[in-house]
């Protein structure tokens, strides 16, 4: 369900954090589906379980997920839309600052990359 | 602090005129995996020993549930499960019979755990332990430091002869282990790809002192190399705070950084009229960095 690399100078609990915000931000993760527990997913990956659990209280606390007495975690219940638009356009901030960046490297005019970027949105 | 698993205050070892551990402080806590790092002769079997009382400390003290480790009393060493670096198994016997000499200083010894893991790491029972290869002497000796489901567990470079395989099963194991959360374990390792596995804090050796101690997770946040581009005169210009290394060439410079705080990335831009790109660092670099 998640793809994690412990060896990535991200750490773990981001990798997590991060995926599991893109897949409720895009209804891949719909309102009420339950999440891996803390210990199937730090054994299925081998990595330390309190990465693990720290990244769910971290969503918890943005209100994503919701903790269930006795039963798995599990999205929260609300409107697709609630995600605001500050929080997705953050989420996609990096990759928005590398493409800038790659682009001032090819010297590439503001222009050229909206264009570009624009082809590829009516694709 | 009472529930303190180990605690270490001024801790110093000398061996004759050199001085191997100097002057550490530290605390583990329940549920804590602290991944053990130091290059060959940092130091790292030497405060496992002192930790479990192996060898006295020079000065300073440590202490395990609140004993000191020089003077653990059984049912306190009981709960500590140890894996050296050289085995310690005795090789006349068969691996059962080792097993069950072990199983009997134990009051609390999980035979269901251990059966179903010799099944699982296909270790042979019958086998003498005089014919076991160097890897199935390190399973062996894990299968002993796991059978008395240990609430202290050391482990010194528990992996270097098993194969990746076996190395897996042995982490999967590690994290079934530490999952309750009542339990600390302390691992040396060179393999550093299980220890940012495995570990949620790190600790890093150096000239016998701890040159990191620390979550993974700061330490990744904190060691960034920054890849900075501009005008050949800005780039001269640039002044990294915190830089450990700093290469530069013309319009073009690597810095690897130390306390790196995001708001510096803007910080530099605005200053310098440079671009800087963050990178972010894998536990084996971070530690080649610090070694350099």
């Amino acid at each position: 369900m998640f793809v994690l690399k412990p060896q990535s100078g991200i750490p773990i609990y981001r990798q997590l954090l991060d995926q599991v915000r893109r897949m409720v931000a895009s209804g891949q993760l719909a309102p009420g589906a339950e999440l891996p527990s803390v210990r199937e997913l730090a054994i299925q990956h081998a990595v330390n379980p309190m990465t693990v659990s720290k990244a769910y209280s971290l969503l918890e606390a943005e209100g994503l997920l919701e903790r269930n007495r006795g039963r798995p975690m599990t999205v929260a219940n609300r409107p697709k839309n609630a995600t605001q638009l500050s929080r997705r356009l953050q989420q996609i901030q990096p990759l928005v600052e590398q493409t800038v960046l790659a682009a001032k490297q090819l010297e590439l005019s503001e222009a050229d990359l909206l264009k570009a970027i624009r082809e590829n949105w009516e694709e | 602090m009472a529930d303190a698993t180990v605690q270490g205050s001024h801790l110093s070892k000398s061996f004759g005129e050199r001085r191997v551990i100097d002057d550490l402080s530290f605390e583990v806590a329940p549920g804590e995996v602290i991944g053990l790092l130091g290059k060959n002769g940092a130091g790292k079997t030497t405060l496992l020993e002192l930790m479990l009382g192996f060898t006295p400390p020079t000065s300073g003290t440590v202490s395990v549930f609140g004993h000191p480790s020089q003077r653990l009393p059984g049912p306190v060493k009981s709960r500590v499960g140890f894996v050296p670096q050289q085995d310690e198994l005795l090789d006349q016997l068969t691996v059962a019979d080792q097993l069950r000499v072990i199983e009997s200083f134990y009051a609390h010894w999980d035979a269901e755990l251990i059966e179903r893991l010799c099944r699982e790491w296909n270790v042979n029972t019958a086998a003498r332990i005089k014919n076991l290869s160097v890897g199935e002497r390190q399973k062996l000796s894990i299968l002993l430091a796991f059978g008395q489901r240990p609430h202290l567990l050391v482990l010194d470079e528990p992996v270097a002869s098993l194969d990746p395989l076996a190395r897996r099963q042995f982490l999967e194991q590690l994290v079934e282990i530490s999952a309750d959360g009542e339990r600390a374990v302390i691992f040396s390792s060179h393999i550093v790809s299980d220890i940012e596995r495995l570990a949620n804090r790190i600790w890093i050796l150096k000239n016998g002192r701890l040159d990191w101690q620390g979550d993974l997770d700061s330490l990744k946040d904190s060691i960034v190399r920054l890849h900075i581009r501009g005008a050949a005169e800005a780039v001269a210009g640039v002044e990294v705070p915190g830089a450990i290394s700093l290469r530069r060439e013309a319009g073009f410079a690597t810095a690897v950084v130390r306390g790196w705080k995001p708001e510096l990335q803007h910080s530099l831009r605005a200053v310098h009229a440079v671009t800087v790109e963050v990178e972010s660092l894998g536990l084996e670099e971070i530690f080649l960095e610090l070694h350099r």
